[in-house]
């Protein structure tokens, strides 16, 4: 039952997801960034919920209930937890300043597209056309883990890198195994566990969440 | 029966090769010795005078260090029995082996050699700092008088295919052009230098002196009395009178007992024995004019022998 | 039933480490010796028996290896291999069982000795590349542990295991890549496939496989440049220890190479055998060299060992290049030769170490300027060690001199009348030869002489007395084997030709014809060792008659009067006036100063109060291994550099890493697009 009302609700969405990423290298403020991380997630949930539903796949629509929960609900929370805990909650001096940072992101969505054109040739659906934008999605995301200097921003990157993963997948192939979507969800948890020890760790020994203080401990 | 007559016959032989070497070695030395004094204007001790002295060393008593071990009893007797082995079996006065079937000069070299190692172990268990530098310089000197001696007999084997000593003699007499071919003659000359150094003549170290800066082979025996002395001084007599019977023989091979028979096997001692004389009278005149060189200008005279080896061997291979 | 010593050889094997591992201390070590004398008369058997019939045992089996599947296979050129490493493991662990209290009676040692004999024992019977390569590594392993199990904690004995380990691995690794290599393109791992698929491997293929086999095999073997691991871990290793490594295990690189060279890849191009050759007189000049101006006992035998396997490697590049160039008879003479070098040195540098082993233990010390005077208290284990070092020597009527009369004939008749460059080469290198010959009498003069004759040097020496009746056999079995072989070459000359006729094809049945003496088929070379030896020991008797005779005749007999040695007047006579190890060898150091390029260190320190009044002067001589510092050490350091300056990368900063990445990806995007 797919139709140009599916197709155009997946484009928004995708857009949304895009644009969060962006969000996420513009805005300074943290909390700012967690929730664009929340809505993000939403609209990665939504993608699945949507395509499930065109395709008559409850698999792919208790995927979409359960990213929506985990990834757009859950993590933010905990995510929140930590930058509540941090005082200066604030990425004020980050490695690459923001413009450059828009402008970078700009590029490797332009990378995003010419890499991804032979996998977008090989799904000639609606869908498929959409791609390049999770690929944009994860690229920008390695770039946040590169050029930021707090530890939230990190964890931010890693996400963002997954969530453009998991687009990429439910776009190319309409859904990935339940138990794969469970696997990469588990992983992604248990990193931002750690981050929350490594977090307390940190702000208990340097009063601050900058990664860059851990340069003290190389010899 | 022919074979017991013939095993006699060549017991006989080679009993006789040894007993002339053992004689001629030291008459050979005497008169070298009595050629260097007339014309350095002496009269000289006669010539027979090496046997006399033999044989009053016998009469006198046998020393032994007192922390030797049976290295240093043995180092003379297996000195004179290398050499009484070579006496016997290397064609001297005879084309073919007198014992044996084949005589290798691989193997007469070798053997050599043991009795020179021997020696030079018998000098360390001296346990004086004489015997260690007379063994360091002798040891030094054969390994780097060997790449000369192994590279001139490779360089003599090539023409005829064969290192057998017996087929060498032998080829010289059938074609005296193999003489006179240029890398016989230069092998030979290499051979020449390597037999100084090995003896212990002028110019490679002095027969006569006993100073320490000088010594090289009295330096080894300098402990030895009595009878090991007379066994050393015989030994080698007898060394330098092989190693010069066989230079001549591959030089100038005429005379050599080539049929059996006693009368054949007389004229070729005889024959031998003034071949040897010549040579040896010649190298003592070369000695009057010579002086000695000093212990580390010797791997040039060395080395130089080894490259007139070398091209002899190059010469025999690119002729060929 | 033959095929069961195989098997057997590796079941007695296990069980002795087995043994030694778990049993206590008293019974550790003889059982482990029974057992490991089990597995060495399995493999003995079946070697010899491969030998006699010339028909291979051929054993496969997948439960051992699951992946790859484990198969031996012996023929006869393994064999003489098998032989060769029983005889000497034998000998060895007799000696081992006298070696007590020394750090060979721990656990972990008892139970690697019998892996390390057994690996050895099967690595000449492997049929296939993974058996091969899991033998080779087992058996680099146990060497490497063996090394360390005396004396652990000495600095050098670390230092040694460390360079041993590195050099053994990089060689492996390079065996590892060839066999690779080529059974990668013949499409099956057994040697037989890949010997069959040998023929269609492309030039270039063939070529690099035979060079990095040359590279490990040659490493293995000691081969210049590749050596610098063997005078350093050889003399570490306990006495019986170094006699295996010695005796055994740098065999089975000549081992290697003749197999990749020949058995798989079936012969190659002339230069092939060039560059054995090459590095076979590079080898024996080299480690002549040092060997005759070394003075610690244990590293001359190490690198006299270069020297002998340069000496084999001339061998086998002979007989590959006469093979190549088409003449069968020679390369089988020169194959002959080499194989019997190899017997030969297993004979003579075993029974050295097992001496070099025992004088260790009883005088503490390997530095031969602190020995001397052992003759008088260690008859035996001196009498074995002049048998050995004359045997090295070449002279006759020991093993040496045979095997080196053989290679001289082979070389003498194999002479190829074409080339002008080979008509050079060829003298040079029998001058080689013959220097490296000359060298090694001065080295082993030196060690007899200064090592166990004269008076002693030192309290350690003084104060030694005889080692146990087991060490003394261990080394008088290996000493009799080389007067044997001296004597009577004609007991392994059939098994080496059978051996032969495996590798040089078209060879003739029996190249080298021994009845009472050695006679080349087709060639005029004739030899007799045993008349030879026949008439020394008349001659001996006849020299020992005349001098009684001659002393009964001239005089009334005296006995034989000991006294103080003549000292030029001095009044005493120390053993500090003797001359040691180094300046033996001087005369020899000063010829060769330009090959050798000494280290001379002069200090001189004066009185406080004045310049002109000096307190002391010191001189330090030493000769290191020109190619380990030349070569070896800046290669080390400019790693240790690079390493510093790519350290300078890692800064600590996470960011930077991830940036790394970041470029690193968005680089390979941009080369897709």
């Amino acid at each position: 039952m797919s139709g140009p009302a599916d197709g155009s609700a997946l484009e928004l969405l995708s857009g949304v997801v895009l644009v969060c990423a962006v969000v996420t290298l513009w805005r300074r403020s943290l909390s700012a960034i967690v929730k664009a991380l929340g809505v993000q997630g939403v609209a990665l949930g939504a993608v699945a919920l949507v395509l499930g539903v065109a395709h008559d796949d409850g698999v792919l629509i208790a995927v979409g209930c359960l990213v929506v929960m985990a990834k757009g609900l859950a993590i933010p929370a905990l995510l929140g937890r930590v930058v509540a805990g941090d005082p200066d909650s604030r990425e004020t001096a980050p490695v690459v300043n923001v413009p450059a940072s828009l402008v970078a992101a700009g590029a490797l969505t332009f990378l995003a597209y010419g890499a991804t054109a032979p996998v977008v040739a090989l799904v000639p659906t609606a869908a498929g056309r959409l791609i390049p934008l999770g690929f944009a999605t994860l690229l920008i995301g390695f770039f946040a883990m590169a050029a930021r200097r707090k530890a939230v921003s990190q964890i931010t990157g890693l996400l963002l890198v997954d969530n453009g993963i998991a687009l990429v997948a439910f776009l190319a192939t309409a859904g990935v195994p339940l138990l794969v979507e469970l696997g990469a969800s588990l992983d992604v948890l248990l990193a931002v566990v750690v981050l929350r020890v490594l977090a307390v760790r940190m702000t208990s020994k340097f009063g601050a969440l900058d990664l860059d203080q851990l340069r003290e401990l190389h010899d | 029966m022919s074979t017991v007559a013939g095993a006699v016959a060549q017991v006989a032989t080679a009993g006789a090769q040894v007993v002339a070497v053992g004689i001629g070695g030291p008459v050979l030395v005497g008169a070298m010795r009595k050629v260097r004094c007339r014309i350095e204007g002496r009269v000289g001790p006669p010539i027979g005078q090496p046997l006399r002295d033999l044989r009053k060393l016998f009469a006198k008593q046998r020393m032994q260090p007192d922390r030797s071990s049976w290295v240093f009893a043995a180092g003379p007797v297996v000195l004179v029995a290398t050499a009484v082995v070579i006496a016997a079996i290397a064609p001297l006065a005879t084309d073919g082996p007198p014992l044996g079937r084949t005589t290798d000069f691989f193997a007469v070299v070798f053997v050599l050699l043991l009795g020179s190692v021997f020696l030079a172990l018998a000098a360390l268990d001296t346990g004086t700092p004489f015997g260690g530098m007379g063994s360091s310089r002798a040891m030094t000197i054969g390994a780097l008088a060997e790449p000369a001696l192994l590279v001139a007999l490779l360089a003599m084997s090539i023409p005829v295919r064969t290192s057998n000593l017996p087929v060498l003699v032998r080829s010289g007499l059938d074609h005296p052009q193999l003489i006179a071919s240029p890398e016989r003659i230069l092998a030979l000359v290499s051979f020449l230098v390597v037999i100084l150094a090995e003896s212990g003549r002028l110019p490679v170290d002095n027969p006569e002196t006993h100073l320490e800066l000088t010594m090289i082979h009295e330096a080894m025996v300098l402990e030895y009395s009595g009878p090991d002395l007379a066994l050393v001084t015989l030994g080698a007599s007898m060394r330098l009178t092989i190693l010069l019977g066989l230079l001549v023989n591959l030089l100038a091979p005429w005379g050599i007992a080539d049929r059996p028979g006693a009368a054949a096997f007389a004229v070729g001692l005889a024959a031998l024995a003034l071949k040897v004389a010549v040579a040896g009278i010649a190298i003592a005149t070369f000695e009057v004019f010579t002086a000695k060189l000093r212990l580390f200008r010797l791997p040039e005279l060395l080395a130089g022998a080894f490259v007139l080896a070398v091209v002899a061997a190059v010469t025999a291979l690119v002729v060929r | 039933m033959s095929d069961l010593s195989l098997v057997i050889t590796a079941a007695a094997g296990c069980v002795a480490a087995a043994a030694g591992g778990a049993l206590p201390a008293r019974t550790r070590v003889p059982v482990a010796v029974l057992l490991t004398w089990v597995a060495c008369g399995a493999g003995l058997v079946g070697a010899v028996v491969v030998l006699r019939t010339g028909h291979p045992l051929v054993l496969s089996t997948t439960r051992v290896l699951p992946l790859t599947g484990a198969t031996l296979v012996l023929r006869p050129l393994g064999a003489v291999f098998v032989v060769v490493t029983a005889v000497v493991a034998v000998a060895a662990s007799l000696s081992w069982l006298g070696y007590a209290g020394h750090g060979l009676s721990t656990r972990t040692a008892s139970a690697t000795v019998p892996i390390f004999v057994t690996s050895m024992l099967l690595v000449p019977a492997a049929g296939s590349v993974a058996t091969f390569v899991w033998l080779w590594e087992l058996m680099a392993i146990a060497s490497l542990v063996l090394v360390l199990a005396d004396q652990r904690t000495r600095e050098q004995t670390r230092s040694a295991a460390q360079w041993y380990a590195v050099m053994t691995h990089a060689g492996a690794a390079a065996i590892l890549l060839a066999l690779v290599l080529v059974s990668g393109h013949a499409g099956g791992q057994t040697f037989a496939a890949i010997r069959v698929h040998a023929a269609h491997l492309p030039g270039a293929v063939r070529s690099a496989a035979f060079l990095l086999a040359v590279v490990g095999f040659g490493s293995k073997a000691g081969a210049v440049p590749l050596h610098v691991w063997l005078p350093k871990a050889h003399p570490e290793a306990p006495g019986p220890v170094s006699a295996l490594m010695s005796g055994a295990m740098v065999n089975l690189g000549i081992y290697g190479i003749v197999l990749v060279g020949d058995q798989l890849l079936g012969g190659g191009p002339a230069w092939w055998w060039l560059v054995v050759s090459a590095l076979g007189v590079v080898s024996a000049l080299f480690g002549a060299l040092h060997a005759a101006t070394s003075t610690d006992l244990k590293r001359l035998l190490a690198y006299s060992t270069t020297d002998s396997m340069g000496l084999v490697l001339i061998g086998v590049g002979a007989s590959g290049l006469f093979a190549s160039t088409g003449h069968p008879a020679v390369a089988a003479i020169a194959l002959v030769s080499a194989l019997l070098l190899v017997v030969n040195h297993a004979a003579y540098k075993g029974s050295l170490f097992l001496s070099a082993g025992s004088v260790q233990m009883a005088t503490g010390t390997r530095d031969l300027d602190q020995l001397g005077g052992l003759m008088r208290s260690m008859p035996v284990t001196g009498g074995v060690f002049v048998i050995g070092g004359l045997a090295i020597a070449a002279l006759p009527p020991l093993n040496g001199f045979v095997g080196e009369w053989l290679l001289f004939q082979s070389l003498l008749h194999g002479l190829p009348t074409s080339s002008t460059a080979v008509a050079i080469a060829v003298p040079l290198g029998v001058g080689a030869l013959a220097l490296t010959g000359g060298l090694t009498a001065a080295a082993f003069v030196k060690a007899i002489g200064v090592g166990f004759l004269g008076r002693p040097r030192s309290p350690g020496a003084a104060a030694a007395r005889e080692v146990p009746h087991t060490m003394q056999a261990g080394a008088g079995l290996l000493a009799a084997a080389c007067v044997v072989l001296g004597v009577v070459p004609m007991v392994v000359l059939p098994a080496l030709e059978r051996a032969v006729a495996q590798v040089v094809a078209d060879a003739p049945a029996r190249g080298v014809t021994s009845s009472v003496d050695l006679r080349l088929h087709g060639l005029r070379g004739e030899l007799a060792p045993g008349l030879l030896a026949v008439g020394l020991a008349l001659s001996v008797v006849v020299v020992l008659g005349f001098r009684r005779l001659a002393e009964r005749r001239f005089y009334l007999r005296l006995p034989v009067r000991r006294a103080e040695p003549w000292g030029c007047g001095r009044e005493l006579q120390t053993a500090r006036m003797q001359y040691t190890a180094t300046s033996f060898a001087e005369p020899l150091q000063q010829v060769f100063d330009d090959v050798l390029r000494p280290d001379r260190d002069l200090t001189v320190s004066h009185l406080a109060e004045s310049r002109y009044y000096t307190e002391k002067i010191a001189v330090r001589t030493s000769i290191d291994d020109v190619i380990e510092r030349d070569l070896y050490r800046p290669a080390i350091s400019a790693v240790y550099g690079w390493g510093r300056w790519a350290a300078r990368l890692q800064n600590g900063s996470v960011h930077r890493y991830l940036a790394y990445g970041l470029v690193a990806l968005v680089v390979i995007l941009v080369v897709i697009v």
